[in-house]
């Protein structure tokens, strides 16, 4: 690929200026006049019926504006999550903003809003509940059992799905298989810990308009739950986007009560209501959903796969949520598709429990299985002396092969193997010693992880969106505004994109500004998940910035009496492909199309032709055409000292096929940031509960253990390997998840060569080291 | 019961009416608009509400207003001047260790309190000089370079 | 957050000013130091009677200075002050105290105070443990005149301390130690920002042949209701020579002393034996200051 101008290069983020000196764009800055402040009354219990409820006396107290109950809210069954439109078939919908029946301990059960937080924090314990508190079930096999709480009446055993898929003849590949292994792995519920809180403000008109701002990763997704769980149309919610959020991971990726009680408690009172939660609500409104994989594999003795089974368990709390979805992604790309086996079979179970709801959280299902699968990879290859790398390269996919998932697609630009001898190079693998042969009370042992198989965003999934538009706009100075819905939430899509946009139109990054946008102004993007932005809205916004070039090269044709087909944009300037020095600048260009068609020069009038003139604009909105597999390999050290049990990561090499980088410093940064939350999952990231009362006891950054800079290590390399992804804008593909699902198993994995332990649940605390070392 | 306080903010005097249990962050932040500063947890776990009091950075969230009285604030908006960044801010921007944000004003004040008086800071030292800010975006990496960058840099 | 009751401030400019106004106000006073602890203590709703909040940052308290040959540690030094003061970074007698405030981050450095701290009496704090274990006492200003108590008995219960009716802490006092005394401290914590799952301070002194002459093992963290000492280890040492036999003899010896919880963070079997591996290192770390290098 020729060499390019913005994209690739090593770019500044456009917008840390803003940011370092304080940041103006998040949504907890957002102030209206005469803005009231919301609060949410939640429930005590995990599990009650909710018998009576009389706000009268909170109405009462000076400064309450809007007191809202059950009765003032409509009962429409929705489900939160955005990337699914509301009406799909096989999305649950078991919520609603205010119920009779509480399912998890704090649940909303009521809602205030005033003048004042302290006076709305006042208001609410005048609010009277009267609870009739009923059994609770707090993990899925006590929820599963006869006899136990029925959380729903459309969920039998308190199942809410139980999809199942087999490939080839399972039976017949155990009887083939020279050896079988079966394991069961466990991990736990951990939460995304963005740092701008759930936040937003929502005004309505009093014509039942709303106007809605919130720290969200979806503006149209908002605009859809909002308007149907609400019951009004669609049109009448208008959800302005947020210059950038403080954090998502996943953990924005859904509507949550604030903003339908915000709308509510807007529309009673008739001012804008801002509700922001506390990071201890933040705690208990989102999580990754623990999930518990029983692995059964036999494998051939030239170290192939012939017979893969499993069954996961998913808690998915009090509804479903995420839960349906992240079986699945768990299921499918977790499990049955990054590696070949010609019989299979996975069935995942999503249960209902009295625990708080999931949400998504980066990897999505996948970090739960790749624990599993690499875990017990690794396992085989230690019992069986096969060498991990020659493994993972015997069973893995090719290049130019059929996707595994959908058929319509190729895996087009694949460098799995060269992810796995790069990186085992770079790391120095060769030097690996056996599992436990270090000397010495601190022992330090290295391993590796895998996810041979990712998606760049959602095309071909079902009830899934995936489609995404922009629009470009020149100006008469030269620069470009581009109108997107996207989200950045600090993975730095608005500067990605912007490199895309000025790449293609051939100015400076500096040219492009991203703009306001909102639902009523800028086409559909699909939400900021997925690992999608880079490559979905990437090409849409290539293609808008394109087709502003089209028109560019049409009036600058008339301009310089050229064929559009024989111009060309670069550095700004329009010119004859082949001799630069005829043409023009692009401001010219801008301003001849912008300019009166009669203009007064000293010698009289002087007329320009009516077909130039317009401002030049482009606009795409277009589902891709493939999703194209990124595959990512990391490599970690770790030294455990085996009288305390503590771990420390020394060093981490990830080698990593994205395609084309677009921003290196950017991709950097994603893995770094990936690794701060794959090693928190691995070694101490941990949402408990009170098994009674279902009470969190780890709603707070005390007690729920999260990386800080002393935890992280100081090494870590990132090698990407550049694959061309002939349908990625410039050849890239996507990034963000693999960073984060394959940290936790490669520890894992490095934790047995140190010490010969082998740990199956998550966190692997120092307590779970010493009781495997015997020493407890 | 409002009370008349006096505080001394960026080197300007700012006379608030306000509850005693105020705290340094809410002042900051709703009666002053010096929105920099960011209320992350409000209880002290998350550093992304560090301001600077005579030089050393606290957290604003456990600081009561009117204890901090007689003492010279700096927040964010404090250590630019004239539209000239602090080498930190600087740095920051440079090393790409700015991601979503919201930790960055925090971190770069705790920074800035630990470069004045930190010589040749090792890794080590200067992981422990920002142990109190959390971040969940950017794996503290290019915070780190940024800081270092900082200290070479001044 | 439970702190909208209070409706006065006040700023006592001695220490005898702080005691009228805890006789005038009683229960309904709260006493600032550095302001770390209490907006805890706010949020869970145990000083939600508070009415007054007395800043005792004009009172005189910040000092740390020579007293009878040890040291008196005014109660609003910061553990910065604290940690910077020459005896605390360089004497080997007080090495526990330097090596407790190595763990909190600079925001808590800055503002907690010995003073604060120390009053809160909560066992999962880091520098009592240190002090107890340097045989440290505080002082206790009321209205009938000031009054020592040895940590031992200062701490009586989770959030509860000795002090009586009216009294504050206005300092902490060390006594002079021996010579050929060190100390050395060791935190469990799951990460930087974390409260103690288990804390180990030791002292010892041996004499001019060698022999150690006094011991103190301190062990705080989640093991009770208030720190603990470890008497039959400091028993075992008592007497001896130490030797890397003797240290691991002493760690064994903490089972009779040591009766760990088991909560969300830990087990009580997880506690006790890393309990004994801190103890093992923390008396080499204080021996080695003294020119002394075990296994």
């Amino acid at each position: 690929m020729s060499k390019m101008n913005v994209v690739g290069n090593r770019v500044l983020r456009t917008d840390a200026h803003d940011k370092v000196t304080g940041g103006k764009g998040y949504t907890v800055n957002v102030r209206l006049p005469g803005m009231l402040q919301g609060k949410l009354l939640r429930s005590p219990y995990p599990h009650a019926r909710i018998l009576r409820i009389d706000g009268s006396r909170a109405e009462k107290l000076p400064g309450v504006k809007a007191v809202l109950t059950t009765p003032d809210v409509p009962q429409i069954k929705y489900h939160p999550v955005y990337f699914a439109p509301s009406t799909a078939a096989s999305m649950i919908k078991d919520m609603l903003i205010l119920s009779d029946t509480v399912r998890f301990a704090g649940e909303p059960v009521a809602a205030v809003a005033a003048t004042h937080a302290e006076i709305a924090e006042e208001a609410l314990d005048l609010i009277h509940v009267e609870y009739e508190p009923l059994p609770a079930v707090f993990s899925p096999e006590e929820a599963m059992k006869p006899g136990a709480t029925q959380i729903y009446e459309h969920a039998t055993n308190n199942v809410a799905m139980n999809p199942a898929f087999s490939f080839g003849d399972l039976q017949r590949g155990f009887a083939e298989a020279d050896y079988v292994f079966e394991n069961t792995y466990e991990t736990q519920r951990v939460h995304t810990c963005y740092m701008e809180p759930r936040v937003c403000v929502v005004d309505s008109d009093g014509q039942g308009n709303l106007t809605v701002w919130s720290s969200t990763q979806h503006i149209f997704g908002l605009r859809e739950k909002l308007a149907f769980a609400l019951g009004i149309p669609v049109s009448n919610v208008r959800v302005v986007k947020p210059t950038y959020i403080g954090g998502g991971f996943g953990g924005k990726l859904d509507m949550g009560y604030i903003e339908p009680i915000a709308a509510l408690l807007s529309i009673k009172a008739g001012r804008p209501v801002r509700i922001e939660q506390t990071r201890y609500e933040d705690f208990i409104t989102t999580a990754r959903n623990p999930v518990k994989m029983h692995l059964k594999t036999g494998v051939k003795k030239d170290g192939t796969f012939i017979a893969r089974y499993a069954k996961s368990i998913l808690d998915t709390g009090a509804h479903t949520t995420h839960g349906a979805v992240v079986l699945m992604v768990h299921g499918f790309f977790g499990f049955l598709l990054p590696y070949r086996c010609p019989n299979s079979k996975w069935e995942g179970m999503t249960v209902y429990t009295n625990n708080i709801i999931g949400g998504g959280f980066r990897g999505y299902g996948a970090p739960q299985a790749a624990f599993a699968v690499e875990s017990q990879i690794d396992e085989i290859c230690e019992q069986l002396k096969f060498d991990p790398i020659e493994f993972r390269l015997k069973n893995a996919h090719t290049e130019g092969e059929q996707h595994p998932f959908d058929p319509n697609f190729k895996l087009s630009s694949y460098r799995f193997e060269e992810c796995l001898t790069r990186g085992a190079e770079e790391f120095g693998w060769s030097k690996r010693r056996s599992a436990g042969s270090a000397n010495g009370t601190k022992k330090r042992g290295i391993g590796f992880a895998c996810q041979p198989l990712w998606v760049s965003g959602c095309v071909g999934f079902p009830d899934i969106y995936e489609h995404s538009g922009a629009i470009v706009k020149l100006n008469v100075d030269g620069t470009v505004n581009l109108a997107i819905a996207t989200v950045d939430m600090g993975c730095g899509q608005n500067t990605v994109l912007s490199q895309i946009a000025a790449e293609e139109l051939g100015v400076p990054l500096s040219a492009v500004k991203v703009s306001y946008a909102d639902t009523d102004t800028v086409p559909f993007d699909a939400p900021s998940h997925a690992s999608r932005v880079t490559y979905s809205t990437g090409n849409a916004v290539k293609a808008a910035a394109g087709s502003a070039k089209k028109r560019v090269f049409e009036v600058a044709g008339g301009l310089l009496n050229a064929a559009p087909g024989d111009l060309e944009l670069l550095n700004s300037r329009v010119q004859v492909k082949g001799s630069p020095e005829n043409g023009l600048s692009l401001q010219d260009v801008v301003k001849r199309a912008e300019s009166p068609c009669v203009n007064m020069v000293p010698d009289g009038m002087q007329r320009t032709p009516l077909e130039e003139k317009g401002t030049i604009m482009g606009f795409a909105s277009l589902a891709p055409t493939s999703n194209p597999s990124p595959a990512a390999v990391q490599f970690v050290e770790v030294e455990v000292d085996t009288e305390t049990g503590e771990v420390k990561v020394l060093r981490v090499v990830y080698a990593h096929d994205i395609g084309k980088v677009i921003n290196p410093p950017g991709a950097e940064g994603q893995v770094e940031g990936g690794f701060q939350q794959g090693l928190g999952y691995a070694l101490m990231e941990n949402l408990v509960f009170d098994q009674s009362s279902g009470a969190c006891l780890s709603a707070d950054f005390l007690n729920y253990k999260m990386p800080t800079a002393m935890e992280m290590p100081a090494d870590i390399k990132c090698v990407f390997v550049e694959s061309e992804e002939p349908s990625g804008p410039f050849g890239a593909k996507s990034l963000a998840e693999p960073c984060l699902i394959v940290p936790a198993p490669a520890i894992a994995n490095a934790i047995y060569n140190a010490i010969g332990v082998r740990v199956r649940e998550l966190p692997i605390t120092p307590e779970k080291i010493l009781a495997g070392l015997g020493k407890l | 019961m409002k009370h008349l306080i006096s505080l001394e903010i960026n080197g300007e005097l700012h006379e608030i009416a306000l509850e005693p249990y105020a705290t340094l962050l809410q002042v900051l932040r709703e009666e002053l608009g010096l929105l920099g500063t960011k209320k992350g947890c409000d209880s002290g776990g998350c550093g992304c509400c560090t301001v600077l009091l005579d030089g050393l950075a606290v957290y604003s969230c456990m600081v009561f207003a009117a204890a901090a009285q007689g003492r010279k604030i700096t927040s964010i908006e404090g250590i630019s001047e004239n539209g000239k960044l602090d080498p930190l801010q600087e740095s920051f921007i440079q090393s790409g260790a700015v991601q979503c944000g919201f930790c960055t004003c925090g971190m770069i004040l705790a920074a800035k309190a630990f470069l004045s008086t930190a010589r040749s800071p090792s890794d080590q030292d200067i992981r422990q000089s920002i142990s109190g800010n959390l971040c969940r975006c950017t794996g503290y990496h290019k915070i780190v370079d940024a800081i270092r960058m900082a200290s070479v840099n001044r | 957050m439970g702190m909208s009751g209070v409706k006065e401030f006040c700023r006592p400019q001695t220490a005898r000013d702080v005691v009228e106004l805890l006789e005038k106000y009683g229960d309904r006073a709260v006493l600032l130091a550095g302001g770390t602890f209490l907006h805890g203590l706010f949020a869970t709703g145990l000083s939600s009677g508070a009415k007054v909040l007395v800043d005792l940052q004009k009172a005189g308290l910040s000092y740390v200075k020579a007293r009878n040959g040890g040291l008196a540690l005014g109660a609003m030094t910061t553990f910065r002050e604290l940690a910077e003061s020459e005896p605390v970074q360089k004497r080997p007698e007080f090495a526990a105290i330097r090596d407790a405030l190595q763990y909190p981050p600079p925001q808590i450095r800055n503002q907690a105070t010995v003073g604060g701290c120390v009053a809160a009496a909560l066992p999962l704090f880091d520098l009592p443990v240190a002090l107890m274990a340097v045989d440290g006492s505080v002082t206790a200003l009321g209205p009938r005149g000031s009054r020592e108590v040895r940590l031992d008995k200062f701490f009586v219960d989770y959030f509860e301390n000795a002090l009586e009716t009216s009294e504050f802490l206005t300092d902490v006092l060390l006594p002079k130690l021996p010579p050929r005394s060190a100390s050395a401290f060791l935190k469990l914590e799951t990460n930087a920002n974390d409260l103690a799952l288990l804390n180990v301070g030791t002292h010892v002194t041996l004499d001019e042949s060698g022999i150690c002459r006094e011991a103190r093992v301190v062990i705080g963290g989640g093991v009770g209701k208030v720190p603990v000492r470890m008497v039959s280890a400091e028993s075992v040492l008592k007497g001896q020579r130490p030797s890397a036999k003797l240290l691991e003899e002493a760690s064994q010896a903490v089972s009779a002393d040591l009766h760990p919880v088991s909560d969300h963070r830990a087990s009580a079997q997880y506690r006790s034996a890393v309990a004994k591996v801190y103890v093992r290192r923390t008396l080499k770390r204080a021996i080695g200051q003294l020119g002394i290098e075990l296994d």
